[in-house]
């Protein structure tokens, strides 16, 4: 039971982080991104590649990894979303194209085979008979702290405050002499690099697979269900409610059904409260 | 004689900012009612509000007696109400006459599919906003400003409307094209259309309604013929500030 | 003027129809058998453009559909001994009833949203179909050794070839209706149809119907065809990115379209495929479907409809 309680916290720290990376693009793009769970798995990929392929110490392979992520982001946005944002459907289309094309890339470079990473921090924290591994106790570190300083970027430093103008009012935003592509190609680096770090920390958590950019989607796609749009409370209580749910799925029943209640719970929030919990505007 | 359309204590917030405060009107059929009033006022809400492309927090509204407040957009527009917006919409891709094919279009799967579309009723339709054969297949992309807001009146025109909302409809045009639509909306009224029309050009409007309100910061502030509004201190302290 | 047209363009499907039936005299075995995979892949292409193309719903679930129709009549028939006479339509009906129950809430998002939540749906039934009940689902492993309805290129090519032809004509007469621009609209500008009196959700469940009865006949038949059925090919991305592609190469909305983009595909894929290492064969696919779609969105039949001019008919809108 204890364990269950820790896990969970854990597991929905991160789930959050995921969330949030996903929605950042959305709020001042108005384009959702499904090749945000490209940037995941290159993340965790990236970082596999530099710290046990290449045995680069852990920091600098993190670094490798985020920079990929950054990269990958940046270049996302000026080939393909930059020519098409004004057509979501084209961009919905070719970021899963996109996606197709990394994850067979991906299978080419490293095969298709699972792979198993060693934790960022060995070892474990005993308490009575409990234990955390540390690793996943760094991914909630992390996560937080990210969070934290998103949030402070988000409202105390000039270009956070900006990418908030934008995504509230563009044209308004525009007028007081901000540059909506030049934030906009800041914010896809930003949720490149958040999701590397949210992919380096769910490969340590699970395992390493060409096609783990499928799951962090639905993970966020259900938190800005379940919490709501525009809500920051609702994605921080909507990632709790899935990591929970999904820690006990594992632990008690089985690890493979750890999606199906996730899926029950969209389509019940969808049909009994389709704005969400906290949610002030429809879908 | 009972009004067309009523709206009673009308409640819409935004996060914290009340957009419309207990605000109430009326129009009766056959009238012109003139809505206006600063940037942000809370006019285009206003409308949202009567078409369901907003819920209120509180309040009600009714048309011919009938409580609509919890009736879905498509159920108000099959009982008569229909509205432009402040930037036309169009159908991109789709022909002018196919525009107003969609605007005529009963909401009846079994009727959409067993006749096809009545070719002579649109071409009415396009005329009667000015659109001959040539303009009729043409899109969207290739129309001027005042040939997108009568488009938007042919599609509105099609579904055969009791009540017209307008929003900001002279915006963006040539002084050419403000006659043609007065032209047109005169024409309208004489056969019973009854509005509600936003306006920012008081000049186009005065001669168009029968009665002006004046909303500021989501409330009425006067109510009254054209020039007894527009002449009300409160009204001219809103537009020009303090 | 219409009736001119409509004429037109029945002479053409009948035409096609009278050329395919002749195609067994001119070809080998092993072409036809492509060119049934390309039947195959034109219905499913079909029944999402009827729903994705048309209204703007960009649906990642198809293969869910496709899977719950051929999970159904599999497990009818290896388990039961069921005749096809039944389990095909049992079937149909499971994807209607299937996609209903999991569609219609979607249905309350947009855009991506929408592309994600039914994207979910393929993946639970991913994981649901190796660990519940494997005895009945074949687990990982699926099931083989299922019954087939017709023995023989020749045969399987006609059964094929009519169905999808059937499923086109049909379609493509529906969409010729006002229900086509009516949906077409909701593409363009949802809120607005709304604001035309028309009730969008109504149209969006008809498309979606339609779209689920194709998908259940074209997956019921599809995986007799292929004699088994597995998790592995049916609940995962390369098979939804290959329907996709289909029907946008060929151009989505149209439904002539993904007949075009799914005979274009197929062979493309035939004949790229002892270039490329197995592995790495969805790179290259994803590549050229990338470009191909980045300067050709409006696909196969945009670019033919532009040189001949005379395809028109068809588009919403004239």
């Amino acid at each position: 039971m204890g364990y269950i309680v820790v896990q969970g916290f854990l597991l929905s720290g991160l789930y959050a982080l995921i969330a949030v990376g996903f929605t950042m693009i959305f709020s001042v793009g108005r384009v959702l991104n499904l090749a945000y769970g490209v940037y995941i798995m290159l993340g965790g990929y990236a970082y596999y590649f530099a710290a046990q392929v290449l045995g680069m110490p852990k920091t600098v392979a993190f670094l490798f990894a985020v920079l990929t992520g950054i990269s990958f982001g940046v270049l996302t946005y000026l080939v393909l979303v930059k020519r098409l944002q004004h057509d979501p459907i084209a961009v919905e289309i070719s970021t899963l194209i996109l996606a197709v094309v990394m994850q067979s890339l991906v299978i080419l470079v490293f095969s298709a085979a699972p792979k198993s990473m060693w934790p960022l921090i060995p070892g474990a924290l005993h308490y009575e008979d409990l234990s955390i591994t540390n690793n996943i106790l760094l991914a909630m570190v992390v996560s937080w702290v990210v969070l934290g300083g998103l949030v402070l970027f988000v409202h105390k430093t000039h270009i956070g405050r900006a990418i908030r103008a934008v995504s509230m009012d563009r044209k308004g935003a525009i007028v007081s002499g901000i540059d909506p592509q030049r934030i906009n190609l800041i914010t896809w680096a930003i949720s490149g690099a958040l999701g590397a770090i949210a992919g380096v920390f769910l490969a340590t958590y699970t395992q390493l697979t060409p096609d783990m950019w499928v799951a962090p989607l639905i993970i966020a796609v259900a938190v800005v269900i379940v919490g709501g749009i525009g809500s920051i409370i609702g994605s921080l209580v909507a990632a709790h409610i899935i990591g929970f749910m999904e820690t006990i799925t594992t632990t008690l029943i089985t690890p493979e059904l750890r999606g199906v209640f996730t899926m029950l719970l969209i389509i019940t929030v969808l049909v009994a409260a389709p704005k969400g919990l906290f949610g002030k505007e429809d879908l | 004689m009972t009004a067309l359309l009523e709206a009673r204590n009308l409640f819409k917030r935004f996060g914290g900012l009340a957009a419309v405060k207990h605000l109430s009107l009326h129009v009766d059929p056959g009238e012109a009612l003139g809505l206006i009033g600063p940037n942000g006022a809370g006019k285009t809400t206003i409308f949202n509000l009567i078409m369901d492309e907003l819920k209120p927090d509180s309040g009600e509204i009714l048309f011919r007696d009938v409580d609509i407040t919890r009736k879905p957009t498509h159920e108000r527009v099959k009982q008569g109400i229909v509205r432009t917006y402040q930037v036309p919409r169009p159908f991109a891709d789709m022909t002018v006459a196919a525009n107003i094919r969609v605007g005529m279009m009963p909401d009846d799967l079994g009727s959409m599919m067993r006749h096809g579309p009545d070719l002579a009723r649109e071409r009415e339709i396009g005329l009667s906003v000015g659109f001959g054969d040539r303009e009729l297949a043409m899109y969207p992309g290739e129309l001027s400003m005042g040939d997108l807001r009568r488009l938007e009146l042919a599609r509105n025109l099609a579904a055969d409307p009791k009540l017209l909302l307008l929003d900001e409809v002279f915006a963006g045009l040539t002084v050419a094209e403000i006659g043609q639509i007065s032209d047109l909306l005169v024409a309208h009224k004489k056969q019973g259309l009854t509005y509600i029309i936003v306006s920012h050009d008081l000049r186009s409007l005065a001669p168009l309604v029968d009665r002006v309100i004046a909303i500021s910061f989501g409330e009425t502030i006067a109510e009254g013929s054209f020039s007894e509004v527009i002449e009300n201190e409160a009204v001219q302290k809103a537009y020009l500030g303090n | 003027m219409a009736r001119a047209g409509l004429r037109k363009a029945l002479a053409g499907w009948a035409g096609f129809g009278i050329l395919m039936c002749l195609l067994p005299l001119v070809v080998s075995t092993g072409t036809l058998r492509i060119f049934i995979f390309a039947n195959f892949l034109a219905m499913f292409a079909m029944s999402w453009d009827i729903l994705s193309g048309r209204t703007g719903y960009i649906s990642f679930g198809h293969p869910f559909l496709i899977g719950i129709a051929g999970y159904t009549t599999a497990m009818l028939t290896y388990h039961l001994d069921v005749s096809l006479m039944l389990s095909i339509p049992a079937a149909v009906i499971a994807a209607m009833l299937a996609g209903t129950l999991f569609f219609v809430p979607a249905l309350r998002t947009r855009g991506t949203y929408f592309a994600l939540v039914t994207l979910a749906f393929m993946e639970l039934l991913y994981g649901l179909t190796q660990v519940v009940q494997p005895k009945l689902t074949g687990g990982t492993r699926g099931l083989s050794g299922l019954p087939a309805v017709v023995s023989g290129a020749v045969p399987n090519y006609y059964l094929s070839f009519l169905v999808m032809f059937v499923i086109g004509i049909s379609l493509w007469l529906i969409v010729r209706t006002r229900i086509g621009t009516a949906l077409s609209a909701i593409r363009m500008d949802e809120d607005a149809v709304k604001s035309t009196g028309l009730n969008t959700t109504k149209l969006k469940l008809f498309a979606f119907m339609v779209s689920a009865a194709v998908a259940g006949v074209a997956g019921a038949l599809y995986v007799h065809y292929l004699g088994s059925i597995a998790p592995r090919g049916i609940f995962e991305v390369n098979f939804l990115f290959t329907i996709l592609v289909a029907a946008l190469l060929g151009g989505a909305e149209t439904i002539i379209g993904p007949i075009i983009g799914a005979y274009f595909l197929t062979f493309l894929l035939e004949f790229l495929r002892p270039y490329i290492p197995g592995t790495g064969r969805y790179f290259i696919y994803g590549l050229v479907a990338l470009v191909l779609y980045y300067y050709a969105p409006k696909g196969l039949y945009g670019i033919l409809a532009a040189l001949l001019g005379r395809l028109k008919p068809d588009r919403p809108g004239t």
